[in-house]
C-alpha cells in the first residue's frame, strides 16, 4: 500500500506547528516563578530514597568520579587538626609494640649509647629505692600513699612530658 | 652492655614532675660532694702550681689552712648556687635525673637557689636530720626546701628508659626472625 501523499503533509505541518506553539509557550512562561510557587519539602516528602538510592549504581557512579581532585580539594591539615591525637597514643600498647617490632631495634640504635645505658640504670635502681623506702616510711607512719601529693601543682596537672621546665629557661632576676 | 635487671614496674609511667625519693637525692648530693672535692683539689694544684711556675718557689698549702677553709666554703656557695640558680639542677643532680624547682613547680629563682644554698648546711648538720625530713614530710622536702620554698623532682623519662630497654631486650619480632632465618628442623 502506497502512503498518501497529503496526509505526510497535512502531518509535517502539524508538527511543525505544535513544536512552534510549544517553543513559545516555553518562553513565555517564568520558569523560576514556577520553581518558587513548588512546595518542594512536600515533593521531597513524597520521594521515596530508598528506592531512588537502590536504583543508583554505585560502583558505576565511583567510576565516574574523580578521586585525585576530590583528595586535592581536601583541606588535610584541617583534617589532621581535627584528630584526637592523643587519645589515639593513649590505646596503644607501646611496651608490645616496642617489643614485637623492628621499631625496637630502631629505638636501641638511634638513642642507646652506653652511658645512657649506665644513666637509665643507675636512676631506675635510685627510683626504685625511693619508692622502697617511701613504702616502708609510710606503713611506719600509717599513711596512705594514694593520699601524697605526688609532685608540684603546676607540674603534674600538665602532661608530664611537656610539665618540666626546660633547663637553661629558668627565671633570673 | 646488657642490663641486668629491668627497670622496676613503676617505670611503665612517666616520673616527670614527681617529687623525687630520699635515695636518688642522697646519691646525687654524695656525687656533688665528690665533684665539689675533686674540683677543689684540681684548682688549688693549679693554681700552686702556676704560682711555682710564675714565682719560682713551691707553695707549702698546709700553711694556708685559713685561707684554704675560706676558698674551700667560697667555691662551695659558687658550686650550688650557680648551678641552681643556671638549670635548677647540679652534677649530681643531673646525673641523678633530679631537678630543682619551686614549691609550686616554677622554675627556681636566683634568690631561692642562693637560699637553699646558705641554709643547705642546717640540714646537713645534726646527722643530717635535715636531709632525712624529705623522707617523712608528705612532699618529700627537706629542711632546706622548706625554707627556701622550693622542691626536688624527677626530671628524666623513666618510661622512655624502659622503652629503651624492652628495644635491648628484644628488637626483633619472633615471627619476623623466623622469616629471616628459618629454624632448622630434623638431621641435615
Amino acid at each position: 500500500m502506497s502512503p498518501n501523499p497529503l496526509s505526510d503533509r497535512f502531518e509535517r505541518l502539524a508538527q511543525a506547528i505544535a513544536e512552534r506553539v510549544v517553543n513559545l509557550v516555553i518562553d513565555a512562561i517564568d520558569i523560576n516563578a514556577v520553581v518558587e510557587r513548588v512546595d518542594l519539602d512536600q515533593l521531597i516528602g513524597k520521594v521515596d530514597i530508598n528506592q531512588l538510592v537502590a536504583k543508583v549504581d554505585i560502583e558505576q557512579l565511583i567510576e565516574r568520579v574523580d578521586v585525585d581532585a576530590l583528595i586535592q580539594s581536601v583541606d588535610v591539615d584541617a583534617l589532621v587538626r581535627r584528630v584526637n591525637l592523643n587519645a589515639i597514643v593513649s590505646q596503644l600498647d607501646i611496651d608490645s609494640l616496642v617489643e614485637q617490632t623492628e621499631l625496637g631495634s630502631i629505638i636501641a640504635k638511634s638513642t642507646t649509647g652506653v652511658l645512657t645505658q649506665v644513666l637509665d640504670l643507675v636512676r631506675s635502681q635510685g627510683v626504685g629505692l625511693d619508692d622502697f623506702v617511701a613504702r616502708w616510711t609510710n606503713r611506719i607512719l600509717h599513711r596512705k600513699s594514694a593520699t601524697l601529693p605526688i609532685g608540684p601543682p603546676m607540674l603534674v596537672a600538665r602532661p608530664a612530658p611537656a610539665a618540666l621546665p626546660a633547663a637553661g629557661h629558668t627565671e633570673v632576676r | 652492655m646488657a642490663m641486668l635487671q629491668p627497670p622496676p614496674p613503676e617505670m611503665t609511667v612517666g616520673r616527670q614532675g614527681h617529687y623525687a625519693g630520699v635515695v636518688s637525692r642522697l646519691v646525687a648530693f654524695g656525687v656533688d660532694i665528690g665533684a665539689l672535692w675533686g674540683l677543689y683539689t684540681l684548682g688549688i694544684y693549679a693554681v700552686s702550681l702556676a704560682i711555682q711556675l710564675i714565682g719560682g718557689k713551691s707553695v707549702a698549702l698546709s700553711r694556708h689552712q685559713i685561707a684554704g677553709l675560706i676558698t674551700l666554703v667560697v667555691w662551695s656557695f659558687v658550686y650550688f648556687a650557680y648551678q641552681w640558680a643556671l638549670s635548677g639542677k647540679t652534677i649530681g643532680m643531673a646525673l641523678l635525673g633530679l631537678q630543682v624547682v619551686q614549691a609550686n613547680g616554677d622554675p627556681i629563682r636566683v634568690r631561692q637557689a642562693i637560699t637553699r644554698t646558705l641554709v643547705l648546711p642546717l640540714s646537713v648538720a645534726f646527722l643530717g636530720l635535715g636531709l632525712l625530713m624529705a623522707l617523712v614530710q608528705k612532699e618529700r622536702r627537706a629542711l632546706h626546701d622548706l625554707i627556701a620554698g622550693t622542691a626536688v623532682v624527677y626530671a628524666w623519662d623513666a618510661r622512655a628508659a624502659r622503652l629503651r630497654w624492652l628495644a635491648q631486650k628484644d628488637p626483633v619480632a619472633p615471627s619476623t626472625r623466623a622469616a629471616i632465618a628459618p629454624p632448622l628442623s630434623g638431621p641435615t
